[in-house]
């Protein structure tokens, strides 16, 4: 769902009703945006976020 | 992920899911899969007691979904709904109700049998927002940004190509628009040594 533009998509819940012991059914939420820019905002802000930050301490660790 | 499938096997998994699917149409969904369905499945999935009492019970009878997509959002006066695999109907004659005559719902299924039944159950009822047409998840015959809510209850599973199903949901989902679906996911492993087959596609 993420990966064809939906955002706020996610698994909510099981309900419970299943058609083989490996099976089950799921109940799936998703929204198309607004602006599919925001989308991509996101994936960027999340790249940035990605990256290690380095924090330079003072001797003592303060 | 598009499953790697030859022809043949794509029109053995299209043969089976027909032929399953149009007797259910024809008989009705009791004893054709393991979990509860027709009246009894849309109580244990907690559909609102006042909207079925609305439906004649022998078309209740043909509901076999796997869960209740309007416990995910409300659905409003006067909106667009998209039923993805409807079936005889049922959850787009509940989808009816909620969005009441201003409102817009199209019920979509790709077993000819199905769009028959659907609309014979849509002509037993005053619901002229509600249309039923044949068309398959994969290739929706809606122009963009055409609904407000796409639902859709154990279909999806049954698409070979579920990423193109679910381009074609967000494609014709106007923008701020909601999908809420219940599916089959799986949830442990298959059984060692099954030999894969196209009835072991759908349960």
């Amino acid at each position: 769902m993420l990966k064809v533009g939906f955002h706020r998509a996610s698994l909510q819940s099981y309900t419970g009703f299943k058609t083989a012991p490996q099976t089950e059914g799921a109940l799936f939420y998703g929204e198309k945006p607004f602006d599919p820019g925001v989308v991509k905002d996101l994936e960027a802000q999340a790249e940035k976020l990605a990256e290690p930050k380095t924090v330079e301490c003072a001797p003592g660790g303060a | 992920m598009k499953p790697e499938l030859t022809d043949d096997q794509r029109r053995a998994i299209l043969e089976a899911i027909r032929g399953k699917y149009s007797q259910v149409a024809a008989g009705g969904a009791q004893g054709c899969f393991r979990y509860p369905t027709g009246k009894e499945g849309l109580e244990l999935q907690k559909y609102p007691p006042d909207r079925l009492a609305q439906i004649p019970e022998d078309i209740l009878a043909s509901f076999c979904g796997v869960g209740n997509p309007f416990s995910l959002g409300l659905v409003q006066a006067g909106e667009s709904v998209l039923d993805i695999g409807c079936g005889a109907g049922v959850d787009s004659l509940v989808a009816a109700q909620l969005v009441g005559p201003a409102g817009r719902v199209v019920g979509l299924d790709p077993t000819p049998e199905m769009v028959v039944r659907a609309r014979a159950n849509l002509e037993r009822l005053n619901l002229p927002q509600v249309a039923f047409q044949a068309g398959g998840a994969d290739s929706l015959p809606f122009p963009d940004e055409d609904f407000q809510v796409v639902i859709s209850n154990g279909v999806l599973n049954l698409v070979i190509d579920k990423e193109q199903a679910l381009r074609e949901a967000y494609r014709v989902l106007k923008p701020g628009g909601r999908f809420q679906v219940a599916d089959m996911v799986l949830v442990d492993a298959p059984p060692p040594g099954e030999a894969p087959s196209p009835e072991s596609w759908f349960q």
